[in-house]
């Protein structure tokens, strides 16, 4: 891995450091440029770039409230404007002007998710990963203010303390979205969210009867005992169904430390597997975003060096 | 950032834990749904009853939905609730209490919107009209003991 040259925020002393207001990691350029390959083949593979059947926005949501987004319906975007975006997604890559390099899929990206929430059902595949790309845009796009004034050469090549940021950012809209997510289980069941989970039962057939008339593949066996189950076992339910609440709210410790990191990924995709098998619910982006910046695996080597 | 317009921001920020990701927070609740911004409330409401919505041919056999029309239940569940509470909330009701005329326009309406994304080859021959269903699981109760699904609408297919 590449060792990285002290940076401002790093040559601060680590005493002064508090964990509750954290900082950019200490990344290597080869763990950031792995990064940026992953989640470039992420936020390309995350568009659903077949728009041809959404040639109405019937309940707007976004930017569709001040703009008909249609014409991506009646004008999907072509095999070459797709190999153009993959084209401009190498510059975002290799680091020379990322913002540039990545604007094309954060457009795509806005607009056709925007188009497809706008039919009348909202999907939370797609926001998260969305958002983190729009939050590099801001930090690639953001000039850096010296001494003799604004340098705007740092967005053709940023360097590591930028490209750390930018993951940091990244980090920060994971937190954010899980941390939101388990607050507002709390607000909208007036803080009855886990006396109420063994409910969470019905959820269970609901799921995967969905699956079974998406697919027709008869939904497994055990679906009956283990909702009966879990009705009949309130406190256990409880248990099972507050250990996901408490790892979304705890979803913040991501951003303490490299360790921290790795640790709270690993958690969050063990929730999300457990949730794809209980629920058969998939949230495949979400666990490759946090399988990039926060499991790192380029950076478990370093890890464990340090641990040593 | 490295911008040093905003020092009062700045020290106000050093003052606050996790700083970044608590703007974020408040902005992602506040927005709400509005894409790419979300405050993700799935399963934030736990209730008694789900609903599953689901086409079938015109014997009440059911269709694949994903391969019929690259859309799931799920979201053509989630089209359904809109269209009834674009239906029941100007009216000053919840979409819990509409009426049978109310959800089978729901439906109409959903169905609709599915024909748009037809993928005809993919339709069984022998299928002439396609139908669109609701059907409820409540807790406690064995899916093949609960309520009997509702269809909500029907639109006949052309021969091929």
């Amino acid at each position: 891995m590449t060792s990285a040259p002290a940076t401002p925020s790093a040559s601060a002393a680590p005493a002064l450091l508090r964990w509750w207001q954290p900082r950019p990691f200490e990344l290597g350029a080869m763990e950031m440029f792995v990064m940026r390959a992953a989640f470039a083949a992420l936020a390309f593979w995350n568009i659903k770039w077949e728009t041809a059947p959404y040639i109405e926005q019937k309940f707007p949501n976004g930017l569709a409230r001040f703009i008909d987004l249609t014409w991506l319906g009646h004008h999907p975007p072509s095999d070459l404007t797709q190999y153009v975006v993959i084209g401009f997604l190498v510059l975002y890559v290799i680091g020379f002007f990322p913002a540039l390099g990545f604007l094309p899929t954060a457009v795509f990206a806005t607009l056709i998710g925007t188009l497809l929430n706008s039919q009348g059902a909202i999907n939370h595949s797609w926001q998260m990963v969305t958002l983190m790309g729009l939050a590099q845009l801001v930090v690639y796009t953001w000039p850096r203010q010296t001494e003799s004034g604004r340098n705007w050469s740092i967005l053709i090549r940023p360097d590591l303390q930028r490209h750390r940021q930018a993951v940091f950012a990244s980090l920060n809209v994971i937190a954010a979205s899980y941390v939101v997510c388990g607050i507002v289980k709390l607000i909208n069941s007036d803080g009855m969210w886990i006396y109420k989970a063994p409910l969470l039962a019905v959820q269970l057939l609901k799921t995967h009867y969905s699956h079974f008339y998406d697919t027709l593949n008869m939904p497994p066996e055990w679906l009956q005992t283990i909702t009966e189950f879990l009705l009949e076992n309130p406190n256990f339910a409880r248990l099972l169904f507050g250990s996901g609440l408490l790892i979304e709210l705890l979803g913040f410790v991501i951003l303490i430390s490299r360790r921290w990191s790795f640790l709270g990924g690993i958690v969050i995709i063990a929730l999300h597997l457990s949730i794809s098998r209980l629920m058969n619910l998939n949230f495949e982006a979400h666990m490759i975003a946090v399988l990039i910046y926060c499991v790192n695996l380029p950076g478990i080597l370093r890890l464990t060096k340090r641990s040593a | 950032m490295d911008a040093t317009c905003c020092q009062p921001l700045r020290r106000f920020s050093t003052k606050l834990p996790f700083p970044v990701m608590l703007v974020m927070v408040l902005a992602l609740y506040l927005i709400r749904e509005e894409f790419p911004f979300s405050n993700f409330p799935m399963y934030s409401n736990i209730s008694e009853e789900a609903d599953v919505t689901f086409v079938t041919d015109q014997n009440d056999q059911p269709l694949p939905m994903k391969g019929l029309f690259k859309t799931s239940s799920g979201s053509s569940k989630k089209m359904y609730k809109k269209e009834l509470s674009a239906l029941t909330n100007p009216a000053g009701r919840d979409s819990d209490h509409a009426t049978a005329e109310e959800r089978a326009k729901a439906g109409k309406a959903v169905l609709d919107s599915l024909i748009l994304r037809l993928r005809r080859p993919a339709v069984p021959p022998t299928t002439t009209a396609l139908r669109f269903h609701v059907r409820t699981f409540r807790a406690g109760i064995d899916p093949d003991d609960g309520p009997a699904p509702e269809k909500l609408a029907e639109h006949p297919l052309p021969p091929l």
